[in-house]
């Protein structure tokens, strides 16, 4: 490897004018990348850290531009490109590997003309059997199997999908990878494979390789550089070591801080436990009675049998990855997915089978926060229509003042300035206002349960652990049981009094989070913690330690019996 | 490309027949609903004619019995529906006693030819100018004229029509003022034939095209820019794809999608749909047969008019089904 550096950017300033005034998005960015080396942009959403890389590919969106600066990419002065140099520079220079995989094939075109496409476009004419010669040796490269390239988009996993954009981007030997978070669509351990494919191709053709992430961890396990980037400026440059290991900038300093690790430090600070709400019934909370759901031949969820009790608040955190029956779970528990066999009761009372007003009562007692917080408002009304909505029909709201006054009391109790966030629009607010918010909402209502499915996962990692904390009020404080679905397993670890790991719709390992998460024993336990990244140099991914295998983990997680250890007080689990 | 599997096409045609049964159901009970009865209609007829006519009674019963109207419902469902399958509707009321067929038969042609071209023509013309309106690389005359060109979507054809035979016909002299080709030419396969055929469809075709290419346009419009923003059109031009390229292949190419269904539901509409444009060229396709038969409560004529377009619509309906998978290969998984 040479040190000739691959790109140099120069006093890079980018701006949009807006019709409030120009926006600078970039700010006076310095920074050189040599052959052959991997360099993360590390920051929040709007850090200015994907727009830089869109600056390199000259690929701003309008009304978007560098007003300062230079881009030299190994010795061309990207800015001075004509319009049609720079199409012959992108990909055979520069590729650029999307963040969104699920999204980024055309869906109407097999895999192997989008491959071809690219080379013709910057070789002319090539005789087919070149262009298929050429294809099937990339997708072998990413390791993609050789029929891969008569499929359609739609016929591939995530996983698969990313792994084309990466056999396109290396097609025509670039000298610099350009990354765009290209794993934050899988779960980890389709990621780890991904990552690893991505550093083994890299290092293979020399190329150098910017990587755009917001995961510590995941950075510190695949970069050699980082360039920590807030508000459009460069805060911090150096060896992963130095940054990791001296951060100088606070901003650095809280992000490394602000990452949930499994064994570290709680992010939360317990008060003293609040008493359940009063209940008026001494059924059960919530019980599955062997609760089974098909869809068609697919057994989603295999029979599952718990009792939560509701006298103590928990939370019990349903673990796994995509596809292993978690959200089914909820949206049985929510009454939304009628299981194919079994009952589920809330307080006694069979979810499926209720009267109007059993119906509302429960609607009322069991709350939930989803996924999407972009997805939960009418963009039509101000969000305090959708706090103050439910609270008037539940036929909570004594006047218009008292409602005002719940408003209010909710909004601080997710730390949000009533008065700042209230009379909004939802496109106002950012998305972790927008998840508080949603948490706000189901407090207004003082529900018995809170059916919290990947509230974390679209929001910046540095409010994360924020909005986790607000939830976990909801226990303290409150005294509300809450149901929490995730894929992330260091929250889990920190939040949860119990927890359930989901593998193809068994539950295939239980018990208090310490040891089920702490010291896993079931091998699907064991591959999902070793796909963690840590941010952590002496420590390659997991740590349950022995190859990473995970082909081996999951055949042997398929034979593998159910590792239940130890149940809280008030939860019973029976599988099976 | 792979076979249409065979459940599939079970599925496909049952839909269409029990469609077409369905529509050809109400369309025989709507006209039983009303107080008329045309016997006493095509009585009036002939009383206006001769003045007065004697024996009405037994007139009347007659008729009654030629139209079929004497017996009882079930039976005339019975044969209102065998009659259908082979397009036999019975006898014009108001042309009594031309077989509606025949007067079907007569129109058709006519309006295939008229309105499926100029369909075919402004689906092309609409898409593409809807596209261009998108493309950030159109030229920014095409940006501001097609914008401009939308005011004619909002003019009523008969206006657009008249304007166009103001100018063309009345001023210019260039295409004939009506009908559907010239009174000094023999019908039949021959080349004046056609040649006149079209010199008298131009006219009819373009006033057509000026006032609905805009539902094109627009719809196109939305499309493209919903796929505009589509991750893939990104990749494709991070790849460094030619900008043509990546306006066919990955753009247009998705976005046309739901405008080819749109298209099978317009087959049907557009037979019957521009009745005042074929009245103004005095063009005698189905939708002139449609408004006389109308004016004249000529309830066969209405009934197999009706079920001509039915019939169109689930047809094209039918075959846009079939050839969906072929030009969306996501599809085909649903068809299991």
């Amino acid at each position: 490897m040479t040190d000739k550096p691959v790109l140099t950017l120069r006093d890079l300033s980018i701006e949009f004018p807006t019709p409030k005034g120009l926006v600078k998005a970039v700010k006076h960015l310095d920074l050189t990348i040599q052959k052959g080396r991997r360099v993360g942009f590390i920051g929040e959403s709007g850090s200015g850290k994907t727009t830089t890389a869109l600056a390199i590919m000259q690929m701003l969106a309008e009304p978007g531009r560098v007003s300062s600066g230079t881009i030299d990419l190994a010795g061309i002065d990207v800015l001075a490109l004509s319009e049609e140099e720079m199409r012959q520079t992108r990909l055979s220079r520069i590729a650029y590997i999307p963040q969104g995989a699920m999204n980024s094939l055309n869906p109407v075109m097999r895999i192997e003309p989008q491959l071809w496409d690219g080379i013709i476009a910057h070789e002319g004419h090539v005789v087919e059997a070149e262009l298929k010669r050429r294809s099937d040796e990339a997708l072998a490269s990413v390791g993609l199997p050789h029929h891969t390239a008569q499929l359609y988009p739609h016929e591939l996993s995530g996983g698969m999908k990313q792994r084309v954009c990466i056999a396109m981007g290396i097609i025509l030997n670039p000298d610099l990878i350009i990354a765009d978070e290209p794993t934050s669509a899988l779960d980890v351990v389709t990621q780890r494979q991904v990552m690893q494919t991505l550093k083994d191709i890299q290092a293979k053709i020399g190329s150098g390789l910017i990587l755009i992430g917001h995961d510590m961890g995941l950075m510190a396990q695949s970069v050699d550089e980082l360039a920590v980037l807030k508000d459009g400026e460069l805060v911090e440059h150096g060896t992963v070591q130095q940054i990791l290991e001296a951060p100088e900038h606070p901003y650095t300093q809280d992000l490394i801080s602000s990452v949930p690790l499994v064994g570290g430090e709680s992010f939360l600070n317990p008060e003293r436990q609040a008493d359940a709400p009063k209940r008026d019934s001494t059924e059960p909370l919530l019980r599955f009675d062997t609760v089974r759901k098909d869809y068609g031949d697919v057994t989603a969820l295999h029979p599952l049998s718990f009792t939560l009790q509701g006298d103590t608040p928990q939370i019990i955190s349903i673990v796994g990855q995509s596809g292993s029956g978690k959200s089914t779970m909820g949206s049985i528990m929510l009454g939304f997915n009628e299981p194919s066999q079994g009952k589920v009761l809330y307080e006694g009372q069979d979810v499926y089978n209720m009267s109007a007003a059993q119906s509302l009562a429960f609607r009322k007692n069991v709350q939930a926060v989803f996924q999407d917080p972009y997805a939960c408002f009418n963009p039509f009304y101000r969000v305090n229509h959708a706090l103050k909505f439910p609270f008037k029909r539940f036929g909570l709201a004594k006047s218009e003042a008292h409602t005002q006054q719940a408003m209010e009391e909710a909004c601080a109790a997710v730390g949000l300035d009533p008065d700042l966030v209230l009379s909004r629009y939802p496109h106002q607010l950012s998305g972790g206002q927008r998840q508080r918010l949603i948490v706000a909402r189901a407090l207004m209502l003082s529900p018995k349960l809170l059916i919290a499915d990947e509230p974390v996962s679209m929001v910046d990692a540095s409010l994360r652990a924020s909005i986790l904390s607000n939830i976990y009020d909801l226990k303290d404080k409150y005294g509300i049981s809450i149901l929490y679905i995730t894929h992330d397993l260091a929250t889990a670890y920190h939040v949860s009094d119990f927890v359930m790991v989901l593998y193809k719709g068994h539950v295939v390992e239980a018990g208090p989070p310490k040891e089920v998460i702490g010291d896993p024993q079931h091998p699907y336990t064991q591959l999902l913690i070793d796909s963690i990244p840590w941010p952590d140099l002496h420590r390659s991914w997991g740590h349950t330690g022995g190859e990473w295998d995970p082909e081996a983990k999951e055949a042997a997680a398929r034979r593998a019996d159910m590792v239940f250890r130890g149940a809280v007080p008030g939860f019973d689990l029976v599988a099976g | 490309m792979g076979r249409i599997p065979r459940d599939y096409l079970i599925n496909r045609v049952v839909t269409l027949v029990l469609t077409i049964l369905i529509a050809a159901t109400i369309i025989w009970i709507i006209p039983r609903l009303s107080p008329i009865d045309p016997a006493e209609i095509a009585l009036g007829r002939m009383a206006a004619g001769a003045g007065a006519v004697a024996n009405s009674e037994e007139i009347l019963a007659q008729l009654r019995t030629q139209m079929g109207i004497d017996q009882p419902l079930i039976v005339q469902y019975v044969k209102y529906l065998a009659g259908a399958l082979v397009f036999d509707f019975g006898l014009s009321t108001a042309a009594f006693p031309t077989p509606v067929s025949t007067l079907i038969l007569n129109a058709l042609p006519w309006t295939l030819g008229l309105m499926i071209l100029s369909l075919i023509i402004t689906f092309f013309i609409g898409n593409l100018l809807g596209a261009l309106m998108v493309w950030e690389r159109s030229p920014k005359l095409v940006k501001v004229a097609i914008p401009a060109a939308m005011v004619f979507t909002s003019i009523p054809p008969i206006l657009s029509g008249l304007l166009l035979m103001w100018i063309f016909a009345a001023k210019l002299q260039w295409f004939p003022l009506t009908g559907a080709y010239s009174i000094f030419v023999e019908p039949g396969w021959n080349w004046a034939f056609i040649q006149s055929v079209i010199h008298h469809g131009f006219l009819p075709a373009l006033s057509i095209v000026i006032v609905t290419f805009g539902f094109w346009a627009l719809g196109m419009r939305g499309l493209m820019i919903t796929v505009q923003g589509e991750d893939y059109v990104k990749l494709a031009e991070a790849k460094g794809l030619r900008p043509r390229y990546i306006l066919y292949r990955y753009m247009i190419r998705n976005a046309i999608l739901p405008q080819i269904t749109a298209f099978a539901l317009k087959v049907g509409l557009l037979i019957a749909g521009q009745v005042l444009v074929e009245r103004i060229f005095a063009y005698n396709g189905m939708g002139k047969l449609l408004y006389d038969a109308i004016l004249n409560q000529d309830f066969p004529v209405i009934q197999g008019v009706s079920y001509v377009i039915i019939l169109m619509t689930a047809l094209s309906v039918f075959l846009v089904d079939l050839l969906y998978p072929f030009i969306d290969p996501r599809i085909r998984h649903e068809a299991h």
